[in-house]
């Protein structure tokens, strides 16, 4: 018993000691252990400026500037550098390619660092940008690009055709990074003409390849990348060598990012001479913070209800605009009763959209089209009301379609059943959480009794939309679902939605086909004319809105809050708000 | 010893198990919102980069070769390091649970002797009382109380984090910087730490206070002072240690909350970001980390009772 106690005290022990090591090396260590390499030498960037409001390096070049004064008129002085700290929510990775985490604002971000041969201008439509022209042959299937000559990599190494098809290749063999594989697929071939020209040859048709793709993917150095094996843990050294207005010099894992400007980037030196990413856990901790003065900007969207307190307060200001996120009601239309379009119909008919939108969005959102399309978009299609809330014309649909209540409980009933469903939802989205509360008493009013099933959100997904396969088929009767704005933003992506062969509806949740609008889809993805694609477009939101394999509900808006004494230069960009490096650059280097 | 073999064995099974079992899939974090738009034989071959292909038998094998390597592979989420990720969290979590946890037992210890020496009395049943209002508030009501009062409406504090991002602090304004962004946290751990502690040790004490030894003791005249510190602290003391040595064990895990509150960048945020993403490897990898902790805790207390208590040596 005695060895055996003493072996037990060994153990103790010896954990004791481990512990107390690791803690006495952290406190030793501190400020090191919790931050990454530092920018490489060759690509040292103007000396980052503290936070301070006011700056030290603006005081040190005072002095040169009063010696000059004896013999020339007095200098402008020279501004004063801007440090702007964003507050986000979430860890974001190391932020390349393929360990930025989340679509939004991860991937704005991570282009904060890269730049795209195409960037989306303040209207959302996308203008040369590493590329000095692009055209497109007649069949839609050969897109040319120039580059624009002289760019460099943070590095000092030249941009050229090479990168650009080298970028290409190494998302197409390394699908982890599922956004750029996705946006050169389809892409049988770059052809590299010359150092500043290339060709992408496609499969077939594709004439949103300058939204999908060229304004979307990073081009990535062929220098730094053609010895990495496995990109996702891959170690960079801290930092990423891309093409863009900024450099990552810092991260402290859960707490920040450290960026400095780019002085030497193609468009300009950014107006923003450091930017410092927070990560907050929840967005109450970043409003918490804005109103303390401790950051300068929120890079998410703010709920509604925060809008007007946040503008009241001084130096407080909010920027508000459309994006083209969603809120929506999915059902299976695949089963009973919801394979029936007049069920659909009455569905979409007994939803007050303006109600929810006051109610649950206090005005800061768009009413939904029925038709899917935002009516700010530019291939809405006028002549979808978007006004369509009728209970009493949703109920006399319900009783024509023989839907009676045939024992007076107020529940209709559909095969001897009642109409009573669950509908799931994602209890971490309270504003979500609310539409489903309004939709349970909106169907109540025509007979159809539901009940929310608030859950988290990886079962919610699994329920809708299981292994993010729609081959493997749908586990819920209805769900409130939404899509983020690149689905909508590019409207050639609506067959994705809609076509019920799977692998081109692959975003087909609710099991809905129709072979019109199988036939236009077809027609769309190859069609050259874009007055053309804009009718075949019109057609399709007819299409859904009379036949409703979903029901759209609104169009939350972007809104932002920044502290205008810091900085006030955001851009919003339409569908995608004001994260990206159009807001920190000076205006004469955006598009 | 054996005992804690089969613990081991078992929690490592279950840290295995538990996040299978979950229903949701984790591919959404590997490779990113987009999944849905990969081809099939992309999807697959993601899958099997990661070594979620394999049977399960076999998965659970390269757990356990895990475990005994030290190298716990690399998080879904961010792709980084798991054991970097839990080194860089854990000191941060130590010193916000640690430091609440010796003032909550200090604190609790201190009124716990005194209410239960004063028992019946008012001041008694009125701290009884304000513990017990306490320990029902609930501690991200008390975090964001304690945000908006010291930051927001006196800027006497942080709101948030553990070190002012960005600052280039060095020498002693970087030790103030880590102390004054751990005071509003810390705060509020010991406040929501202190009555569990308190009324272990008020109850334990009233115990002994009616114990016949301590009539004895009065009755042979020995002084008050002796009573308390040679009879009644002594006999006392054992549960609250246990309490407190399983604290110890809990404080590895964070505390998810006070840390979301104050955006804290400790491990309870990391392993809630991992459950909420289905992060598979990170939840073993912090989950076992905790059940060490938990069961090293266990076995001090084991350890340390026969030294303050006579009575349960073993021969």
């Amino acid at each position: 018993m005695q060895r055996m106690k003493r072996f037990k005290w060994g153990v103790l022990l010896v954990v004791l000691a481990l512990a107390v090591a690791a803690c006495g090396d952290d406190a030793a260590e501190e400020p090191v252990a919790t931050t990454a390499a530092e920018t490489p030498a060759t690509t040292a960037a103007p000396e980052p400026a503290d936070d301070e409001p006011e700056p030290e390096p603006a005081e040190e070049e005072e002095e040169p500037a009063s010696e000059t004064t004896t013999t020339t008129a007095p200098p402008p002085p020279p501004p004063e550098p801007v440090t702007v700290r964003a507050a986000i929510t979430g860890d974001e990775g190391t932020l390349n390619p393929y360990t930025y985490i989340s679509g939004f604002p991860g991937w704005n971000i991570l282009m904060l660092q890269y730049d795209s041969l195409m960037q989306l201008d303040a209207a959302g439509v996308p203008q040369p940008w590493l590329a000095s022209s692009v055209s497109v042959s007649d069949d839609l299937t050969e897109w040319s690009v120039t580059l624009v000559e002289g760019v460099t990599f943070h590095d000092g190494e030249p941009l050229t055709s090479d990168d650009v098809a080298f970028s290409v290749e190494f998302y197409t063999t390394n699908p982890e990074a599922s956004r750029f594989a996705r946006d050169f697929r389809g892409v049988a071939d770059v052809v590299v003409h010359d150092d500043y020209s290339v060709t992408f040859v496609l499969e077939s048709a594709n004439p949103g390849f300058d939204v999908v793709a060229l304004a979307d993917a990073p081009i990535i150095p062929r220098h730094i990348w053609e010895s990495v094996d496995i990109p996702s843990e891959h170690d960079f050294g801290g930092t990423n060598i891309g093409s863009g207005p900024y450099i990552l010099t810092e991260i402290a894992p859960d707490q920040s990012y450290r960026f400095a400007a780019n002085p030497n980037y193609f468009r300009g030196a950014p107006a923003v001479d450091e930017l410092v990413l927070i990560i907050f856990a929840d967005d109450a901790g970043a409003q918490a913070a804005i109103r303390t003065g401790e950051v300068d900007v929120i890079f998410e969207r703010i709920p509604p209800e925060q809008i007007d307190l946040l503008d009241a307060q001084d130096p407080l200001d909010v920027i508000l605009g459309p994006e083209f996120a969603t809120q929506m009601i999915n059902y299976d239309a695949s089963i009973r009763p919801f394979d029936d379009v007049a069920v659909r119909q009455a569905i979409n008919l007994a939803m007050d959209r303006q109600d929810i939108v006051d109610t649950v969005y206090l005005g800061a959102a768009t009413v939904g089209s029925p038709g899917w399309i935002h009516p700010g978009h530019s291939v809405y299609n006028p002549g979808i009301a978007v006004d369509v809330y009728d209970p009493a014309a949703a109920n006399a649909l319900l009783d024509g379609a023989g839907y009676a209540d045939s024992d007076g409980d107020g529940v209709r009933e559909y095969d001897g059943q009642p109409m009573s469903f669950e509908i799931i939802t994602n209890a971490s989205d309270s504003l979500r959480l609310r539409i489903a509360e309004l939709t349970v008493e909106m169907l109540a009013a025509i007979g159809i009794k539901t009940e929310v099933l608030p859950v988290d959100t990886a079962v919610w997904e699994n329920a809708v939309w299981p292994g993010f396969d729609v081959n493997n088929g749908r586990n819920y009767q209805i769900a409130m679902w939404g899509w983020s704005p690149p689905v909508q933003a590019d409207p050639l992506r609506l067959p994705w939605l809609v076509h019920s062969s799977l692998d081109r509806g692959f975003l087909n949740l609710t099991g809905y086909g129709n072979a019109e609008m199988d036939e236009l889809s077809e027609a769309l993805a190859v069609e050259p004319d874009p007055a053309e694609r804009k009718a075949i477009l019109g057609r399709m939101q007819e299409i859904i809105a009379e036949d409703l394999p979903f029901v759209l509900l609104l169009y939350p808006d972007g809104a932002y809050v920044y502290d205008s004494s810091v900085y006030a230069d955001w851009e919003f960009i339409a569908g995608q708000g004001i994260v990206s490096k159009l807001s920190l650059l000076p205006p004469s280097a955006r598009p | 010893m054996a005992q804690y073999g089969v613990v081991v064995v078992v929690a490592v099974t279950l840290n295995f198990l538990l996040p299978r079992l979950m229903p949701g899939n984790p591919l959404a974090l590997i490779a990113g919102v987009d999944v849905g738009m990969l081809t099939p034989d992309q999807r697959a071959e993601i899958v099997a980069r990661v070594g979620l292909d394999a049977p399960l038998w076999q998965q659970y094998l390269r757990y356990w070769g895990d475990i005994f390597t030290g190298d716990f592979g690399f998080s879904f989420r961010s792709s980084r390091p798991i054991v970097d990720m839990i080194w860089e969290r854990l000191p941060w979590t130590l010193l916000i649970t640690g430091l609440s946890l010796l003032v909550s037992a200090v604190v609790g210890v201190l009124l716990g002797a005194i209410s239960a020496w004063r028992r019946g009395t008012k001041g008694d049943l009125g701290m009884l009382s304000g513990m017990i209002s306490i320990e029902s508030l609930p501690s991200f009501w008390l975090g964001m109380v304690l945000v908006s009062l010291f930051a927001v409406q006196w800027g006497l504090l942080p709101s948030f984090g553990a070190v002012t991002p960005a600052s280039d602090l060095e020498g002693w304004a970087h030790v103030w910087d880590i102390i004054s962004h751990a005071i509003l946290p810390v705060t509020a751990l010991s406040i929501v730490g202190t009555p569990g502690v308190y009324m272990t040790m008020r109850y334990s004490m009233l115990e002994t206070l009616g114990e016949d030894y301590i009539r004895t003791a009065r009755a042979k005249g020995a002084g008050e002072r002796r009573v308390l510190f040679g009879h009644v602290a002594r006999n006392t003391i054992a549960p609250v240690i246990t309490v407190l040595a399983i604290r110890l064990g809990f404080a590895f895990g964070g505390t998810v909350i006070i840390e979301t509150v104050f955006s804290y960048p400790g491990l309870g945020r990391l392993v809630f970001e991992a459950v909420a993403g289905r992060d598979y490897p990170v939840m073993q990898a912090a989950f076992l980390v905790f059940t060490a902790a938990i069961l090293v805790a266990n076995l001090a207390a084991d350890l340390l009772y026969p030294l303050i208590d006579p009575r349960s040596r073993t021969s």
